[in-house]
């Protein structure tokens, strides 16, 4: 007979709060303070700043608490609803145009034609430009004195415009500066999506005999939704957040026809320095990016659906 | 004899001893030697050719100086939290006139008077009547009945450095060729304007970019032509008939003048009439150091310059830039030291020939060879204008915001005028209004 003592597996649950149930959250604190102190902390100070009027050079402690004042003012700015109605309007051309020519462009590329890599890398360019050389360089770009692009349209007969001093010219401008850069976004990771789609379903399809549309409307469309759906988020999240480019182009004008509503806020926050008003508008865009990325979401969320990428 | 030879030897060497002892413990410099002080300045033209002064001033001072240049649009923000924080890194600032009334608001800047007055600081050749009165008033006092001009409450925080006014600059071979007589009034200046477009030549080129420029270029107009854009119990009257005449003509500039105004400001429309492309600039006299410069210009020695039109009264811009020290300065002392010296007239001097601005009527006057600008800048200077726009804390919401928008429609639509500024009136009197400018005219009923 042995000695050996085997027993039995016992059903009690160790303790929570034993060494071995919280280590884990151990190992994860250091993230979870680096966030705490880069993203929820500015976030809530930016709710908590709404309610006082504190400008810059003045102390914090001394601003006077104004409670849903700003809030209120909001909601009459004219700034406000101009800058909210620009956004709008630039993300929905931007990235309409965006998602229809990034698509387009990887669906044309996939097949490992002969030359593929090298307009794949020139294609994708732009993205290592930062948006403040991308401004620099389309500001002289559409310059009405000394731009190419008069220069150019000087030869086909064609008057000089002045493209970024005329409201509607200026929008032009900005969006097709925008698809310039952010169309290879939508292009690189829709390409990756594509090929790694399994050989076997394409080949199905084509013994089925699917023709070239059905093939990409029904099958490949279809596969790569999540992709497309996290690609629209990511866009839809970086037109809220646009700045830098209409910073440098057009300063947001001619009047307000190019300032995004980030725009807006950095001038109410740094030129007229009211960072509490500013704030206010801060928490508002906070809101509405949130609604629409839980809206996109909604649409199929790429997270519970790993099984199609 | 001999022992009063003997006496009078030794008194003169007594008296050389004690002079070179006091010579010596006079240097007013020895304090300070080593100490390093931090400047604040814009990476703009004359503040990198007065950069050179300052190496001339560690050397013969041993006071140490950093200068941390930037951008002119980056400037205010840094300055303002700077100075905000319990001690700052700044020892001197150079603002641009239209902040110095928010800085001392909040209580950012040190007066001036408590070194001036300090015998162990102040160079009894230092002559600050010399500096010209209009940018003294402009750049450097805070105070009296609007709060940011002499008057029984005003005290200097700043001496002018970079500081201007404007002149009118033309073209000399294109009047000769058309044969146009330099405008000396508005209404000249609007026949001239016209003439030239007609002739297919674009006339005045002009800042037009939405905010703080395109008010600018408005602003030009609207002293000369008798308007204010407050009355004197702080009612805006951006829509009066003189307001509404500026932006008509801010329009007619427009039309007439080079392509892109809208998207101009002080660089792009210098540019353009460096570059050969306007028959006039009507601007800060900065032009002209420019328009010498082969490495910006085209045309040198084709520029003429003539004082600012005259509309109903005579009244050029004062603007640019002055020099003061935080109130959370480290050094302070050290900080007026490098003021007095950079605008000192031995300074102001030295700037004319690195290719600055001079402040002092002196400087001026001193140096009209080579200097076609300098003799209408002192003749333009007892006219410019210290009120030509208000320097209240709250400017730089008008400005920018209100008056910027309104602006930009005038010039970029033929969207009649008077609604406009009728507008533009209304936004401007509720945000004085929440400003707290008319709580005392309600209190006492008026």
């Amino acid at each position: 007979m042995s000695d050996v003592t085997i027993h039995a597996p016992t059903s009690a649950k160790p303790s929570p709060f034993s060494a071995r149930s919280l280590s884990p959250y151990f190992f994860i604190l250091p993230a979870v303070a680096v966030m705490f102190a880069g993203l929820v902390y500015p976030v809530i100070q930016s709710f908590y700043l709404a309610f006082f009027d504190w400008r810059i050079g003045t102390d914090m402690d001394d601003a006077p608490f104004v409670g849903m004042e700003n809030f209120v003012r909001m909601l009459t700015d004219e700034g406000v609803r101009e800058s909210l109605w620009v956004t709008m309007r630039f993300g929905f051309w931007t990235i309409t145009i965006e998602m229809f020519l990034g698509v387009s462009l990887a669906l044309l590329l996939e097949k490992p034609i002969r030359g593929a890599s090298i307009f794949r890398t020139i294609f994708i360019l732009p993205l290592m430009v930062s948006p403040v050389v991308v401004g620099l360089i389309w500001r002289y770009l559409f310059d009405a004195r000394i731009g190419w692009i008069n220069y150019y349209l000087g030869y086909l007969g064609i008057e000089p415009q002045v493209w970024l001093g005329d409201a509607d010219l200026a929008f032009f401008a900005m969006v097709f500066t925008d698809i310039w850069q952010w169309t290879p976004f939508i292009f690189i990771i829709v390409i990756a999506g594509l090929q790694a789609l399994p050989s076997e379903v394409m080949e199905a399809s084509k013994i089925d005999g699917a023709n070239w549309w059905q093939h990409i409307l029904f099958v490949k469309l279809p596969m790569i939704k999540s992709i497309l759906i996290i690609a629209l988020l990511l866009r839809l999240i970086d037109v809220f957040r646009a700045l830098e480019v209409m910073f440098i182009m057009t300063g947001g004008g001619p009047g307000r026809a190019t300032e995004v509503l980030s725009l807006h806020i950095y001038n109410r926050a740094f030129t007229t320095q009211q960072l509490g008003y500013a704030s206010a508008i801060a928490v508002l865009l906070i809101v509405i990016v949130s609604l629409l990325s839980l809206a996109i979401l909604k649409m199929g969320n790429p997270m519970k659906d790993k099984a199609d990428i | 004899m001999a022992t009063t030879a003997l006496k009078t030897t030794a008194m003169a060497g007594l008296t050389a001893l004690l002079m070179s002892t006091s010579a010596a413990l006079a240097n007013p410099y020895a304090e300070y030697e080593g100490t390093t002080i931090v400047v604040s300045w814009p990476a703009l033209a004359h503040f990198n050719a007065a950069e050179e002064l300052v190496e001339e001033f560690m050397e013969e001072t041993g006071i140490n100086v950093e200068i941390d240049a930037l951008q002119y649009l980056a400037l205010r923000d840094r300055q303002l939290l700077e100075m905000s924080k319990p001690e700052g890194d700044y020892d001197v600032v150079s603002w641009v006139v239209m902040w110095k009334g928010e800085y001392v608001n909040k209580g950012l800047l040190t007066p001036l008077s408590q070194f001036f007055t300090d015998a162990s600081l102040v160079d009894p050749m230092y002559d600050i009547d010399d500096i010209a009165d209009a940018y003294l008033q402009n750049g450097g006092v805070v105070g009296g009945d609007l709060g940011y001009l002499p008057g029984p409450s005003g005290a200097l925080y700043g001496i002018p450095f970079g500081a201007e006014t404007s002149i009118l600059a033309y073209r000399k071979d294109i009047f000769e060729e058309q044969g146009i007589e330099v405008p000396e009034t508005y209404d000249e200046l609007r026949d001239v304007m016209t003439q030239l477009h007609e002739a297919g030549i674009p006339a005045l080129t002009s800042r037009g970019q939405t905010g703080h420029q395109v008010t600018a270029a408005w602003l030009f107009h609207l002293a000369p032509l008798g308007g204010r854009v407050f009355d004197d119990q702080w009612n805006p009257v951006v829509n009066s008939p003189e307001a509404v005449e500026a932006a008509e003509f801010l329009r007619h500039v427009a039309n007439t003048g080079p392509i892109g105004i809208p998207t101009f400001g002080f660089g792009e429309a210098a540019a353009a009439f460096l570059q050969g492309e306007a028959a006039m600039h009507l601007d800060s006299l900065k032009i002209a150091a420019m328009s010498r410069n082969p490495d910006l210009s085209t045309i040198d020695g084709k520029v003429g310059y003539a004082l600012h039109p005259v509309g109903t009264r005579c009244g050029a811009e004062t603007g640019g830039f002055a020099m003061g020290i935080p109130a959370n300065a480290p050094n302070p002392e050290a900080a007026f030291l490098f003021i007095q010296y950079m605008t000192s007239k031995q300074g102001d001097q030295r700037m004319v020939e690195l290719g600055g601005d001079p402040v002092r009527i002196s400087t001026l006057t001193n140096n009209t060879e080579g200097f076609d600008d300098y003799p209408v800048v002192a003749e333009q200077l007892p006219c410019a204008d210290p009120n030509w726009r208000p320097l209240i804390p709250e400017w730089n919401e008008l400005n920018i915001d209100v008056l910027g928008q309104a602006l930009t429609q005038v010039i970029t639509t033929d969207d009649p005028i008077q609604p406009i500024m009728d507008a533009a009136n209304e936004q401007i009197r509720e945000i004085m209004e929440r400003e707290g400018y008319y709580i005392w005219a309600e209190h006492r009923g008026q």
